[in-house]
């Protein structure tokens, strides 16, 4: 038990060891950022002239309503995204219906489409629906995330024939049966569906950017990328926004690892 | 009759979902399709495009490209991504936090990412500083023809185990005891439980992961633009890098329209056969 | 009762017709225009605010979006015909690959007030096809940046900042090596590595040409013996150790503020940064030429264009003509950004600030600046296929700093031009 516990934090901080250069830089003087990459020092890791002048710029920025953005935007995203892939994938794993599998097909090939190559046509159809800079344009396109519906019909195939039966026999409807039964035990997978479609939208650049530039409705991703200007990159800023990003999904998943273990225990423990 | 009344409560099901992809990914996808077979300035229909971007070099290489990466970070990644489920699926301390960490770099916009490899990569930067201390000689990393590749594939590991390991370790959790302790009864030790027990029990799960890093994989762009823009010399040239510069920077819409037709029909070949290998003959 | 609810009704249906009267006329002067572009707010707001005071019922919203996108934006956007973008700022040397796109509204009517206020330069640098399709507003030049003590450490005299006595390129690095072998991490660097803009005078001044010739200027030519002498000569300047490798441009001015370098090659915009360096004493001097050559400096910067679809043309066209031919406008555009502008009443203005910067490099800058715009500055070639060109050179100037042999690169880069530029054609 020690040794994992030493291996998994040795895992954790390599991992993290990056986060914290970029933690660091958000505290020093723009001019510090890039000084003591070589040879490796003490100041290295840890700022020689800390300041908050950077996270006050921040925050006097419009980043903060940018950040607000991409909360509400990831949230709807996880919101509508689960309700719109989970029934998804209930009727492709639970109910059995002709062309089952071509439904499937579609809706997996249509993830393996990269987005970059359809964003501009994309663009050009939700423009005509007067979807520019508004926030139906730039939660829509998540919602109906292909691999989110791969991963909850894997899990609701794993699940026992027998429920759906046993269900069926006694009368019940395919929505109590979707609502009652299968969503209660699909928490974990839920959860990871809701991963998936967070990751998304919450990554997202290209498509933000192209349809919704207009500053109120700008998200955090596009934002940091603004306190470069043609001519000079205020890398003090970028990294302090940096920061603040990585703490929502932080903290978001931070709470959401309780869940995992709640429903580890509620099946009677593990490895 | 029960058919009927199942295919209309199916369609109720789905059709959120697939009015969603059919607008929004397909209907762009087809148009791409048509795009593809416009050559510029032309009227008809043709395979110009498709004949242009298949005998041109900086295409070909990328295709190659492409292709060696794939096979070397799918296994890596993924194999790195179940150790570290199998270490992090158990009740260790703090372990919520620890997966965190380990998650959260795909949390962070790829372009800080970029950065923040871009500087530890310098070659008057803190990776070759770190490596001085041990005595080894300063190395080129993303300058370097024979590194930049395996350099991208650091960056792009950094970003996603972390991602799949999440979805191992739920996968892990659903295992039940039970055949665990039937097995060590049996006196299995602990490879035999891995091979017999973890790893089957683990089928979907690993179906997922391995269809879904596959994909993402192939659509690897960010890091490609911010620190190498495919260089030295074609080595990191992976194929969205040259559908986005054909796109957006040359202006060449049709023939990255033709790109991205094949990136697609590429994509799918391999995850066919990744689920035909993946799914046992009773499905 | 019917009665009543009739006469509610006409009244009702009355009043709402006066209202929306009201509102109507009220709004039919109130003008939003749109404005993209990729610098941060605080750049333009003077001026938009200047703007609105004058032309009131006019609101201008500005959109900042990153400068790697921008032009990824317009060719999306205006190509796809959105009127919502009125005004944005156009790269001049993409302007012949939008006008012939038709992504600019042809401004050739305005041709008096723009010869009238800018250089000759700087209305070449709008042009193509005999038509005029942006208005100026800012260009570019470079000067040779030098660390003081990392000099008197080497004991090499400080270059003079006199036109007359301008370095050859082979001075300079024998003083670069010099000042390295006494102790400086590096001996020179230029601040746009890799990047065409940067590296261009190198090879106008090596009298190899800009790469581009021949009809419309869509024929590659790289492939020259003074071509392959000029690269290789790139490529030692990082093989020999004296420049960095895997440092990018938006990093290389740290280099310099940090002490790390002794010669630097860069734009007047980082006089702010290395003034405010604490222990950083530079000079500055005429960027160096090749012996046997010519001198040459980069130019060019961005321009306003109008979409030729926005939603209210006749506005943005007033807006874009206040930020380049009115000359407090114009000024107005660098009262904080420190870009050379290129309306002549504004450019007075900023030279002067400059001149009063620091008594020890303020007049010196004055004088250089003024100088290479007027007579080194080279532009970069008008061509519809230039943003294809400048992509690959880019590619081939980074294999070549990472160690590729120059003949082989450019005679890649020649026969991937050849195919990319036909399509363009």
């Amino acid at each position: 038990m020690r040794k994992a516990t030493v291996a998994a934090v040795i895992a954790a901080l390599l991992f993290a060891f990056p986060l914290w250069w970029v933690g660091v830089s958000a505290l020093r003087p723009t001019q510090d950022v890039f000084r003591y990459l070589s040879p490796l020092s003490v100041w290295t890791l840890l700022p020689l002239h800390p300041t908050l002048s950077n996270i006050v710029g921040l925050w006097s920025s419009p980043f903060a309503r940018a950040i607000g953005n991409s909360v509400l935007v990831a949230g709807l995203t996880v919101v509508l995204g689960l309700a719109t892939c989970s029934a998804a994938a209930f009727a492709l794993a639970v109910i059995e219906f002709p062309g089952r599998s071509i439904v499937f097909a579609v809706l997996v090939v249509s993830f393996l489409i990269p987005f970059d190559a359809v964003a501009v046509p994309l663009f050009g159809i939700l423009r005509s629906a007067n979807l520019q800079n508004t926030y139906a344009g730039l939660v829509v396109p998540g919602i109906g995330n292909g691999l989110a519906v791969f991963l909850l019909r894997q899990f609701f195939l794993g699940l026992p024939r027998d429920l759906r039966d046993a269900a069926l026999m006694d009368g019940a409807g395919w929505f109590s049966i979707y609502f009652r039964i299968y969503l209660p035990l699909s928490v974990p997978a839920l959860i990871s569906a809701a991963i998936i479609l967070f990751v998304f939208q919450w990554q997202a650049y290209l498509w933000p950017l192209l349809i919704a530039p207009d500053p109120a409705y700008k998200v955090a991703s596009v934002a940091i990328a603004e306190f470069a200007s043609s001519y000079n990159v205020d890398y003090g800023l970028v990294f302090a926004g940096a920061i603040f990003i990585s703490l929502v999904p932080m903290i978001v998943l931070v709470g959401f690892q309780n869940q995992f273990r709640t429903s580890v225990a509620s099946s009677g423990g593990k490895e | 009759m029960r058919q009927h009344h199942d295919s209309l409560a199916a369609a109720v099901f789905l059709a959120p979902a697939l009015v969603a992809v059919v607008v929004l990914r397909l209907w762009p996808a087809c148009e791409a399709l048509h795009a593809s077979l416009l050559a510029p300035r032309a009227i008809n229909f043709s395979l110009d495009n498709y004949r242009y971007i298949f005998t041109d070099r900086t295409f070909l290489n990328s295709l190659e490209v492409t292709l060696l990466y794939s096979v070397v970070v799918n296994p890596l990644q993924i194999a790195l991504a179940l150790m570290l489920a199998l270490l992090l699926a158990r009740e260790l301390p703090l372990v919520g936090l620890w997966r965190t960490l380990i998650l959260l770099p795909v949390a962070i916009p790829q372009s800080v990412s970029a950065v923040i490899w871009g500087v530890a990569f310098r070659p008057d930067g803190p990776l070759n500083a770190a490596l001085a201390l041990f005595g080894i000689g300063a190395q080129r990393f993303t300058t370097s023809p024979g590194q930049a590749l395996a350099s991208i594939i650091v960056v792009v590991s950094w970003i996603g185990i972390g991602y799949w390991m999440t979805f191992l370790i739920a996968g892990l959790q659903e295992i039940p005891p039970s055949l665990y302790e039937a097995a060590a009864m049996d006196g299995a030790n602990r490879w035999q439980r891995l091979r017999h027990i973890t790893i089957p029990q683990l089928r979907r799960p690993l179906t997922f992961v391995l269809v879904a890093n596959t994909v993402a994989n192939l659509l690897v762009f960010a890091p490609v633009q911010i620190l190498t823009k495919g260089g030295p010399d074609g080595a990191t040239d992976l194929i969205m890098n040259e559908i986005y510069t054909r796109a957006f920077v040359t202006g060449d819409t049709s023939s990255a329209a033709a790109a991205s037709v094949v990136l697609v029909v590429v994509t799918l070949v391999v995850v066919a056969v990744q689920f035909r290998l993946m799914t046992p003959r009773e499905q | 009762m019917v009665q009543s609810s009739r006469l509610g009704a006409r009244v009702s249906l009355i009043a709402f017709a006066l209202l929306s009267a009201i509102g109507w006329a009220g709004s039919a002067g109130a003008v939003t225009l749109n404005f993209l572009a990729a610098e941060r707010p605080e750049v333009f707001k003077p001026v938009i605010a200047a703007f609105e005071a004058a032309n009131p019922g006019t609101t201008v919203a500005y959109t900042q979006v990153p400068f790697d996108s921008l032009n990824a934006q317009i060719q999306a956007r205006v190509g796809s015909q959105d009127p919502g973008i009125d005004v944005y700022a156009a790269d001049t040397p993409r302007i012949p690959a939008f006008a012939s796109r038709g992504f600019l509204l042809d401004l050739s009517p305005y041709e008096a007030q723009i010869e009238a206020t800018a250089s000759r330069t700087a209305v070449g640098a709008i042009s193509a096809d005999g038509k005029l399709w942006a208005f100026p507003m800012w260009s570019s030049t470079q000067l040779l940046f030098f660390n003081l003590d990392l000099l008197a450490k080497a004991g090499v005299p400080p270059p003079s900042a006199a036109i007359t006595t301008r370095l050859t390129w082979d001075a300079m690095l024998d003083d670069a090596v010099r000042a390295q072998k006494a102790g400086s991490r590096w001996g020179f660097t230029f601040e746009q590595v890799d990047r065409y803009y940067q590296l261009q005078p190198l090879f106008e001044s090596a009298n190899a040409g800009s790469g581009l010739s021949g009809p419309g200027l869509l024929t590659p030519d790289i492939t020259g013996p003074a071509w392959i002498k000029t690269a290789a000569w790139y490529g030692a300047l990082f093989a020999s150790g004296l420049s960095p490798r895997g440092v990018s441009p938006e990093q290389t001015p740290d280099l310099f503020a940090n002490g790390q370098v002794a010669f630097f090659v860069g734009g007047p915009w980082n006089f702010d940064k290395f003034d405010a360096a604490a222990k950083l004493h530079f000079g500055i001097a005429p960027v160096p030429y090749f012996t046997g050559g010519h001198p040459a400096t980069p130019t060019g910067s961005w321009a306003i264009g109008v979409n030729p679809y926005a939603a209210h043309k006749d506005a943005a066209v007033r807006f874009a003509e206040f930020l380049s031919v009115d000359p407090e406008g114009n000024f107005l555009t660098v009262s904080a950004n420190p870009l050379p502008p290129t309306n002549r009443a504004a450019y007075a203005r900023y030279i002067a600030r400059i001149a009063g910067l620091s008594h020890s490099i303020g007049p010196a800058a004055r004088d250089i600046i003024t100088y290479e715009m007027a007579n080194t500055a080279v532009q970069r070639p008008r061509s519809v296929g230039y943003v294809a060109f400048e992509d690959v050179m880019n590619h081939i100037f980074s294999d070549i700093r990472n160690g590729a042999d120059p003949s082989a690169a450019l005679a890649a880069a020649q026969s991937q031009l050849t195919s990319t530029l036909a399509r363009v054609r």
